[in-house]
């Protein structure tokens, strides 16, 4: 058999060094290739995550037994020989950026496995890589040295089989950067900076969000069929809105990660809400980076109590310490009360004009007042239950107005009570009561101081907030109210006059754990109409205009961009078969009753689209029962296409 | 006979703590017309009293008969726990009257007491008894002492925490419409579901279960109707009616109740045309089920559309395009689009009830009959703060209706379903057998019952075991007492008069007096026991109780239930009656009857024990013989309870009341030999 000259340019060597020329014969197989090569460079090291890659072809030559002839190798193919794996730039959903090795020459499906596992994600199938948004404005890089995680460090093996140490993989707990890496994966962000929110690109119409659609890449090629190159950056996201078991107990950077997508997803409103709506988002996310600064380890310390034993202890404790004190709760039993001079208005009674001042008491759920201190003995001039009743706070720190609105239900209606406090410190206290007696617990309920303290921390938060220094790494005092809320509402309020509307939702939720809280804000960003909607613009056939396909998890919806509204919903548990003509670049579905419905798509490649929906019924198929092991292969066979595998 | 008038004045103690404690008491206006008057607040005792006099005799009888039942589960409880834990049983003497300091402290905010681990539960008062009695337990002996007072105090302390607890439970004598126009009368306490309550109409009324009986509430005045969620506490609205209110309480079947479980198709695909929505597949009604209710977040479903608002205290109604969300329903602004940013919130539903509206085109002159409206459920008459729409049609009624609560309830609104169903299926199957368990001790009404026919009552899961005792012990006790007080013999004040404030202290400053005169014998101390507990139903004999060890004075009241089982005297606290007793009733005074034991009893019986074995003692029947100390007045509705009891209380109890009565024989004997 003939002879010839294969060139192969070995990267180890360095980018100018010439290729290496290799005699070789049509019949030699890959291996054979591989094993002259090195013995040619001469150099020693581990060749073993090395393979060779056919430029023109854009394709890895990775079954050894083949033989170039099988390859359709000739002497003009450029090959390369090269590492596998190689440093990438990975996004995350909190905004920080990782530098790690992954596989550049498996699907994109196993690369984010991989990715996953040496992140200590469950449930890696839910995600993918997207191709970023270009940065206008590349003149600011010199500022922006962001700050890069570097993971390069781990070694292949151990991230393929994590083992948990203290319950995070074992490659995370060989240092303290490791382990500062590992609680930037697994503990919320603080709040950024409102121009931090206000720069970063937000998409203005569905049209807009439907673009972002044709950046994911193909799970079923590798990064460097699709022209990722070594240190390039992906983002990682979450892509399929499906999210199965999750377990806070397991999930702590799962969680975290997906909190912050959620979060900048509401942040730049790429997800919808009402006014309402993201002023209780705006709460959970103040109160979240509140109690992850005071307990980082919440999220992540479940670990010591999988052992029984300690919990066990615990527990025993625990009941030893009430049983002891119990008698001491008994005497110190006295019930607490608040007592001071406070002003009165009520609004809708004519008789009493402006405010007149009593002495008040705060007992149980209820108010009482009296004339003075002296008459506080006697019966009181009213007395007024708070149970069920709504609190809203109207205060200006600057101006010194603290008052306290009630409005307390009674069979005939709602009675407005305004009451008027001197000071923060009162104010604090008496609203921390209303707050609490209207939900129906007592003064002596545990929660009053913390609630106290909620209260004053958002006073301190409209004092400062006047000026949006926005730093990052805000303490808790200087919370800016505007890095919680969606630039729109900049616009619409001053920082002033959003922090009692937060505050007013917040109270609904001051008493979450942390992972409770995290849990609440995705739930209502799970309840939004609009949640887990991928848009695609599409063109229907027979159609003449373009018209946006949304793709839901359980669902297909067709969106006319003229009105805005759902025209039409499949669902795919009446699909009997879709199809994808490659040629024409056309994606046909037929449902049950006959529909048949047929488009060709305009922002993103038909690939996506087929991704997306072969994906979501992949997802549904996720049962409990197998668990851990994820079908790999049924995943490509519903996702593929004419080319995969 | 001293005794008895101890025992008597100690268990007015108690009544007067309990009635004390109980000030909440209401009537809920409706259903008992001579109490609604009185509101809910602060009903006294007497007016507890006056209403029950009202309620026709029918009510009455089947009243008494819950509260007999309730009574005998709690001895029963009792039994079990003593079985289950000796060591409660045999109070030593020595213990500490822990009770009495910790009767002072509030009730208040105190944590619920209730471990388990305390074995006995109304026998915190037993104790302090025993100490007064001059006999040592002998029982008691078997273990270390140090090691009995430790833990007997410590139990004290927790039942004093969840007597203190208990005693602000607040109870309401609840008449129920029945659909077929008669009505049932129930006590209800604060601490019971609709579903609880529901269970117990099953109960009663061998209905067929299904999912769509719902207790409904009306009121004429606001020509409202809304159905309770089976989840909710039934008191809490019915304190929010006013004195001279009509409102009603109503059992019937609603099909709207959980029809979007049915049909979830019609809620969730409701702009789909109606043909397709009926040829749903079951397997696609349950994917969406799973996909709405099941998912970490509840869908709601989208609804959107015109709606007719009656604006603010104006008279006209003005078309409005709503959308209902998870958050609550928003419109759009003239002019605006339909983007979420755009929309105005018009309501949340954190405060407000969603209810139905009756007959509102000839009341507020609505475009249609289909009106429902959101007001806080305090509101009992018209207001500008109530919210009224109109819908076009039925349909597109209930769609918001139900919407609405699955937005306000979430995943409670399901699983309530799910439960519903499971009762459905039980229900029809166990109604032959009915009988059985509504000896639970815990609640003392009919809730219990009605939830697990064989296992006790709704509290059932615990009740077996020791702890059992725990809730329904509390419960139970209120109505008893207020009869008593009319009717019963008059106690020799003095004793009686032990005012205690918390139901704890009553008991142990009424107790010193009565130990000594009964019981001495270690188990039970009688005294306090009685107060707290049963006794009042059974009267045992004054003769026999004397005759009988000491033990025996407060003769339980568990009669009927029990029957077979000897009363739980084990406890400290009660007295073990015999079974025989309730036959052997003296003629009590007719009203009375049922009532005596039972005020204490609910105070009591809040601890609960946790339950040993049972060993298996000498026999009964020692104790047979004294039966009924009671009180002259109650006996009559007591027999007729019996039997349901009886019948459904399992023969386990029974015999685990043996034992407990073959204990105390023992006891008794060997303090005679002394």
């Amino acid at each position: 058999m003939a002879v010839w000259d294969l060139s192969v340019t070995v990267e180890d060597l360095g980018s100018d060094a010439p290729p290496v020329t290799l005699s070789v014969a049509s019949d030699l197989h890959v291996g054979g290739v591989i094993l002259k090569l090195v013995e040619k460079t001469q150099i020693k090291r581990d060749w073993s995550d090395h393979a060779l890659w056919w430029e023109q072809k854009q394709r890895w030559l990775l079954r050894t037994a083949w033989t170039l002839e099988k390859y359709g190798i000739h002497a003009d193919a450029r090959l390369v020989f090269m590492t596998q794996h190689k440093p990438l730039k990975l996004g995350l959903p909190n905004g920080i950026t990782l530098r790690l090795r992954a596989c550049f020459s498996s699907p994109v499906f196993q690369t984010v496995m991989g990715v996953c596992r040496m992140l200590n994600i469950r449930h890696p199938e839910e995600h993918s890589f997207l191709r970023p948004v270009e940065e206008k404005k590349k003149k600011k890089d010199k500022d922006s040295v962001e700050d890069i995680y570097d993971l390069t460090g781990v070694p292949l093996s151990s991230a393929s089989r994590p083992c948990l140490y203290n319950g995070m993989p074992a490659h995370f707990a060989d240092s303290p950067q490791m382990e500062a890496i590992y609680k930037m994966l697994s503990v919320t962000q603080p709040p950024p900076a409102p121009e931090v929110i206000t720069k970063q690109y937000r998409p203005a119409s569905v049209v807009d969000k439907a673009h972002i659609n044709g950046r994911w890449l193909d799970s079923s090629r590798c990064l460097m069929q699709q022209g990722i190159q070594e240190n390039d950056r992906v983002w990682l996201r979450f892509k399929y809105f499906a999210f199965y078991d999750i377990d806070a107990k397991y999930d702590v950077v799962r969680l975290t990660q997906l909190y912050e997508q959620a979060r900048w997803a509401i942040l730049l409103e790429d997800i919808d809400c009402t006014e309402e709506e993201m002023m209780l988002f705006g709460a959970l996310q103040y109160h979240i980076s509140k109690v992850s600064e005071s307990e980082p380890q919440t999220l992540s310390s479940n670990a010591a109590m999988d052992d029984l034993e300690s919990a066990l202890q615990s527990l025993e404790v625990k009941m030893e310490g009430e049983s002891s004190s119990a008698s001491e709760m008994l005497e110190n039993m006295t019930a607490p009360e608040l007592n001071d001079y406070l002003k009165i208005f009520r609004p809708k009674r004519l008789t009493l004009k402006g405010y007149k001042q009593y002495w008040f008491k705060f007992q149980d759920t209820s108010i009482s007042y009296f004339k003075s201190k002296e008459e506080s003995i006697g019966e009181p001039i009213q007395q007024i239950n708070l149970k069920g009743c709504e609190v809203a706070p109207d205060v200006n720190v600057t101006a010194q107005k603290f008052l306290i609105r009630l409005l307390i239900p009674a069979p005939e209606g709602m009675n407005e009570v305004y009451l008027r406090c001197d000071n923060e410190q009162q104010y604090a206290q008496w609203m921390a009561g209303c707050r609490l007696a209207s939900k129906g617990k007592s003064l002596a309920d545990s929660s009053f101081q913390s609630e106290i303290e909620n209260i004053r921390s958002f006073l301190a938060m409209q004092k400062t907030s006047s000026g949006s220094h926005g730093n990052a790494h805000a303490n808790d005092e200087s919370i800016n109210p505007h890095s919680l809320v969606s630039p729109r509402y900049h616009k619409k309020y001053k920082a002033k006059q959003l922090t009692p509307r937060i505050l007013d939702a917040y109270q609904n939720v001051a008493q979450l754990s942390l992972t409770d809280a995290v849990m609440r804000f995705l739930q209502i960003w799970q309840a939004l109409p609009d949640f887990g909607l991928s848009y695609v613009v599409v063109r229907f056939k027979g159609s003449r205009k373009d018209e946006v396909l949304g793709i839901a998890p359980n669902r297909l919806i067709r969106i006319d961009l003229a009105v805005g509204d759902v025209v039409k919903t499949w669902r795919y548990n009446n699909m009997k078969q879709w199809n994808v003509n490659w040629d024409i670049r056309q994606v046909a579905i037929e449902f049950e009753g006959n529909i048949n419905i047929a488009f060709a798509c305009v922002t993103a490649d038909c690939k996506i689209v087929h991704e997306f929906i072969g994906g979501y019924i992949f997802m549904s198929t996720r049962s409990r029962s197998k668990s851990d092991t994820l079908n790999e292969e049924l995943f490509h066979k519903l996702t593929g296409g004419h080319d995969a595998l | 006979m001293d005794d008895i008038d101890a025992m008597f004045s100690d268990l007015l103690g108690e009544m007067d703590l309990l009635t004390q404690s109980l000030g909440q008491e209401t009537v809920p206006p409706a259903s008992l017309p001579s109490t609604n008057k009185e509101t809910n607040f602060s009903m006294s005792y007497t007016d507890l009293n006056e209403s029950l006099h009202e309620l026709e005799d029918t009510d009455l009888d089947a009243l008494m008969a819950d509260l007999v039942a309730d009574l005998s589960a709690t001895e029963k409880k009792l039994a079990a726990e003593m079985q289950g834990g000796k060591v409660p049983s045999p109070p030593p003497p020595d213990l500490p009257p822990p009770p009495q300091g910790l009767s002072t402290g509030p009730a208040s905010s105190l944590v619920s007491p209730a471990s388990p681990a305390i074995s006995t539960s109304s026998n915190v008062s037993t104790p302090t008894s025993s100490t007064t009695s001059p006999l040592p337990p002998p029982q008691t002996s078997k273990p270390t002492r140090e090691e009995i007072e430790a833990q007997m105090k410590a139990e004290k302390i927790k039942l004093a925490l969840e007597k203190l607890k208990e005693a602000k439970v607040k109870k309401l004598v609840v008449k129920v419409l029945m659909h077929d126009g008669s009505s049932k009368t129930l006590m209800v306490d604060e601490r019971q579901s609709v579903r609880e309550v529901l269970d117990n109409l099953f109960e009663k009324t061998h209905c067929d279960c299904n999912v769509n009986w719902s207790l409904c509430e009306t009121n004429p005045e606001l020509q409202l109707e809304r159905t309770f969620e089976d989840h909710e506490n039934l008191v809490e609205p019915l304190l929010a009616w006013t004195r001279d209110s009509e409102n009603k309480v109503l059992f019937q079947e609603r099909e709207e109740k959980y029809e979007v479980f049915k049909n979830p198709q019609n809620f969730y695909q409701w702009k789909k045309d109606t043909k397709s929505l009926k040829d749903i597949k079951d397997q696609d009604k349950e994917l969406l089920i799973q996909e709405n209710f099941c998912g970490s977040s509840i869908i709601v479903p989208d609804l959107e559309g015109v709606m007719h608002l009656k604006e603010d205290g104006k008279k006209s109604w003005k078309p409005r395009l709503f959308q209902l969300r998870a958050s609550g329903i928003y419109y759009v602004p003239k002019g605006k689009t339909k983007s979420s940013r755009d929309l105005v919130c018009f309501i949340q539903f954190d405060n407000v009830n969603v209810y139905l509206g009756k007959d509102f085109k000839s009341k507020y002159k609505a475009p249609t009959d289909f009106c429902f409206f959101l007001k806080h459920p305090q509101i009992q008459k018209e207001s500008q703060y109530i919210k009224y729409l109109c819908c076009d049609d039925e349909t597109s009624m209930n769609l918001w209706v139900t919407g609405i609560r699955i937005a306000k309830y979430g995943k409670s609104l399901y699983g309530n379903y799910k439960t519903a169903e499971r009762k459905a299926a039980v229900g029809s199957a166990w109604t032959n057998c009915s009988t059985p368990s509504s000896s639970n001790p815990s609640t003392p009404s009919p809730t219990i019952r009605a939830k697990s026919p064989n296992q006790a009552n709704g509290h059932v899961p615990k009740a077996p075991p020791g702890p059992v005792t725990e809730d329904f012990g509390n419960d139970q006790p209120p109505p008893p007492p207020p009869p008593m007080t009319n009717f019963l013999p008059p106690p020799p004040p003095h004793q009686a008069r032990a005012p205690l404030p918390p139901p704890l202290a009553g008991k142990s400053s009424s107790k010193p007096a009565l130990p000594q005169r009964h019981l001495p014998t270690n188990f039970p101390p009688p005294p306090p026991a009685m107060g707290d507990l049963p006794p009042p139903p059974m009267p045992p004999p004054m003769d026999d109780a004397f005759e009988a060890p000491p033990d025996f004075l407060p003769p339980p009241p568990p009669s009927t239930g029990f029957g077979s089982l000897p009363p739980p005297p084990p406890m400290n606290s009660l007295p073990p009656l015999p079974p025989p007793m309730s036959s052997d009733l003296p003629p009590p005074p007719p009203d009375p009857g049922f009532l005596p034991p039972p005020p204490p009893q609910p105070i009591f019986t809040g601890a609960g024990a946790p339950p040993p074995p049972p060993p298996p003692p000498p026999p009964p029947p020692a104790a047979a013989p004294k039966a009924p100390v009671r009180p002259s007045g109650s006996v009559r509705k007591v027999p007729p309870a019996p039997p349901k009891r009886t019948t459904p209380s399992t023969q386990g109890e029974a015999g685990g009341g043996g034992d407990f009565m073959s204990e105390l024989m023992l006891a008794m004997n060997k303090k005679r030999d002394h």
